[in-house]
């Protein structure tokens, strides 16, 4: 009798089970993709004012600069935070191995296989100024595009956007 | 006439695209594998020796205990190698945060989110004592056992291990 029961659940069994291994099979490709091609990353943070908001932004992260080795001074980079391995940030590139870093008090050379990253605001930004440089190998991708604020929505470029005082609401003295 | 040429081929392009697409699919699970779970390396150097070959060893890596934290003191390693981005290496964690290293010379202690490696081999190998400390970010996997050679087939384990002078190729007692 428990034999007929189970006869009569197999058609819906194997279904699920094909609907499951399609969904499988989509997040497995999905996964490809976000390693090897793009991804998204939400930004929020203080440390890359005026590039990146405060409160938080979408950005698009391409990985094929880094296998390529295309990155260089300049760019916005995912990296892995070498003091805490389990966080992600988003900084800039200011010196690769062989660059000369710092300003009047300090320079450094950036050693072979390391990176020079600082956030784009200064004041507030924990960077290589406090941990020093960072190996090449903690890079997670380059972030190209802003997709929201839509106040923000454009490409990512090698320079710092200067905000002029107007559009910051500052009184010009 | 040139549509009726391309109508004999559509069975045939749709059967070899139906096959490239089960590859890629297997690829894709492969891959996932690969990154998450469990993956071959094959392992060539002088710096861990007695543990592994001189001329290669294939050795099973997993990916687990990074993800959940559980990387101690001993435990042999593959990790990116902080001097050149595109070579994996693989070295002994002899300490970690908050660890003091070193020996009756220079002792140091390993900063936060940072290890301290070596090489089992130490009179050959390239390791923290040259670079300093390597951030945990730079680790990639856990090797676990051994598979070929075939003489140390096995588990590896947190302790190195000590060849007696007389199983070392050649060495006279004295």
């Amino acid at each position: 009798m428990s034999l007929q029961v189970f006869r009569h659940w197999i058609p819906t069994v194997k279904d699920a089970f094909d609907r499951t291994l399609m969904v499988a099979k989509f997040f497995c490709s999905l996964h490809v993709t976000n390693t090897f091609l793009c991804t998204c990353a939400l930004a929020m943070g203080p440390s890359m004012l005026p590039t990146l908001n405060l409160t938080g932004s979408l950005v698009l992260v391409e990985r094929l600069s880094i296998r390529f080795g295309k990155m260089a001074s300049g760019d916005v980079v995912l990296i892995r935070s070498p003091e805490e391995p389990r966080k992600v940030v988003i900084k800039r590139i200011v010196g690769v191995e062989g660059d000369a870093v710092g300003n009047e008090e300090a320079t450094a050379v950036v050693p072979k296989g390391h990176i020079w990253i600082e956030g784009d605001n200064k004041h507030n930004s924990r960077d290589s100024r406090q941990f020093g440089p960072v190996p090449y190998g903690l890079l997670e991708g380059r972030v190209f595009w802003v997709m929201w604020p839509p106040e923000d929505f454009g490409s990512v470029g090698r320079k710092v956007e200067n905000i002029s005082l107007e559009s910051a609401g500052c009184q010009k003295t």
